[in-house]
């Protein structure tokens, strides 16, 4: 991995709220890189959770669920890279964080490695990929096809420090891991009762689909 | 009629439980055999030091057929390994990040301990060797067969993996070593070493070693092991470990343990040198299941 310090980082913004988890972000994914089946570099997760309590005579609904939609963070400290052994992994100077699939050697130690599930390996090419942004679409001014595809604008992408002050937001919602791990460039408006998610039992509802 | 729904773990890419879906055989078999290779390699070198005062470094416990065998099995678990890689004829390159991968360091590692037990064969069996160069060489392989668990050690301790985060990996790795390496060399003897009236020490002294061992694998299980142990992480991560899943194997883990206890306590008794490599079967047998069971409950932070 690459560590010349990048000149700016690209991040994805996203707001849990307005998230309807109707997944065309992950299908406009798919569908520009051609993925095939067991392979997304984008997805959306269902969170649920929370339960019915007893309030006097009648049952109160206390569930809750909201959706996650997430790719590769382009970490700060990505640590894919750290663990390949290959150097496959690398960071451009806009803070994309690229996988060289001719260098890979489809060992999945970035897979192992990698908390927010995004080094997808692909088993008809036996290596490793991962979402790298759409940075052809990037390089010709055009907004990610996840970004482009949303139709509640819960997903936005730009420089990290334009998006914190247009957006401010969290980098830790459940169920991920805490930021100081990857320092991931992603920015997040949490859903209402996403707070509520770390005290009652809460857990990914849709491992099928995902 | 109303279809029945599957359970979530019969669909889902991630069951409710980590692990026990994973194809790990080829590091299973890479793992094993070549730690089996560095306690092996450490138990004649130790000998042979033990044995300095009398004979100095050029011993003849430190035979060509014996270092033969050793860069042999390191270079079969090298080959094993290349089953996990999905394009195994770029292996080459996972030597580039040695900067910061601990897997490109683990493959340094073995590589240079390939490397100097392989001269030292290469001078054993040409026996033009200076004592002076046996030196550095055996000091050479026994600094990078450390340096080569170590970094195996570092690898599997990610940050995102609480279940090998913690003591049970290093001691897992220098445990297997120091049970099926001396146990190893002691049953081989006859082809492999020119003990000469030493034998008897030497198995000796790898069945106490290998008792003694067993007991640190037992603590190691009871308080550190992801899932079972006293102080070992239960569920650190949005999926529970499979500690109900564990128990069966667990259990055959220890009743080999116990076989190979047995074959130890009984050869020290009877001096029976047949019991030797049951024991080095029974430690075998407990080890796999124990590395099986160590890449069953990997789950990471996250998603």
């Amino acid at each position: 991995m690459s560590l010349s310090p990048w000149v700016k980082q690209y991040a994805f913004y996203f707001d849990s709220n307005a998230c309807s988890g109707c997944k065309a972000c992950q299908a406009a994914c798919k569908d520009k890189h051609d993925l095939p089946v067991d392979v997304l570099w984008r997805r959306v997760y269902e969170v649920t959770g929370g339960n019915w309590a007893k309030s006097g005579d009648v049952w109160v609904p206390g569930v809750f669920s909201y959706y996650l939609s997430m790719a590769c963070h382009h970490c700060e400290k990505p640590i894919c890279g750290e663990a390949c052994p290959t150097n496959a992994i690398y960071k451009r100077q806009d803070g994309i964080v690229i996988l060289d699939t001719q260098s890979c050697i489809g060992c999945r130690y970035c897979e192992w490695a990698c908390p927010y599930g995004a080094m997808q390996f692909v088993e008809s090419e036996r290596l490793m990929t991962k979402c790298h942004f759409c940075y052809d679409y990037i390089d010709l001014d055009k907004p990610p096809a996840c970004v482009a595809a949303c139709p509640m604008r819960a997903l936005d992408f730009g420089e990290l420090a334009d998006l914190q002050k247009k957006y401010g937001g969290t980098r830790v919602v459940f169920p991920l891991p805490e930021a100081s791990i990857t320092e991931p460039a992603l920015l997040i408006k949490p859903h209402k009762d996403a707070a509520r998610a770390t005290k009652d039992t809460a857990e990914v509802a849709n491992w099928e689909e995902i | 009629m109303p279809q029945k729904t599957p359970p979530r773990s019969q669909t889902g890419k991630r069951s409710k439980v980590a692990g026990f879906a994973l194809k790990e055989w080829p590091l299973i078999g890479f793992t094993l055999l070549s730690q089996t290779a560095v306690g092996a390699f450490w138990m004649v070198t130790g000998a042979s030091i033990y044995a300095e005062g009398a004979n100095g470094w050029n011993s003849r416990y430190l035979t060509f057929p014996f270092l033969a065998a050793v860069v042999a099995l390191m270079a079969a678990a090298a080959a094993i390994s290349l089953f996990h890689l999905g394009r195994p004829r770029r292996a080459v390159l996972a030597l580039n990040n040695l900067k910061q991968s601990w897997l490109s360091r683990e493959i340094l590692f073995a590589l240079a301990f390939m490397a100097s037990t392989g001269f030292l064969a290469l001078l054993v069996f040409k026996k033009t060797y200076h004592p002076t160069l046996v030196r550095v060489l055996v000091g050479l392989g026994i600094a990078a067969s450390i340096l080569f668990l170590a970094s195996m050690s570092k690898l599997y301790m990610l940050r995102t993996v609480p279940a090998w985060r913690g003591l049970y990996t290093p001691l897992s790795f220098f445990g297997s070593a120091l049970l099926m390496g001396p146990l190893g060399a002691a049953s081989s003897y006859d082809g492999l070493l020119d003990l000469g009236r030493k034998v008897r020490p030497f198995q000796d002294a790898a069945a106490v070693i290998a008792l003694a061992v067993i007991v640190v694998i037992l603590l190691t299980i009871f308080l550190f092991s992801p899932g079972v142990g006293l102080f070992g992480p239960k569920k650190a991560t949005l999926l529970e470990l499979p500690t109900a899943k564990m128990y069966p194997l667990l259990i055959i883990r220890l009743l080999f343990l116990l076989a190979a206890v047995l074959c130890s306590y009984l050869y020290y008794q009877n001096q029976n040198p047949r019991l030797l490599p049951l024991g080095f079967l029974g430690a075998g047998a407990a080890e796999v299941c124990g590395r099986y069971l160590f890449y069953a409950v990997y789950s990471r932070l996250g998603v």
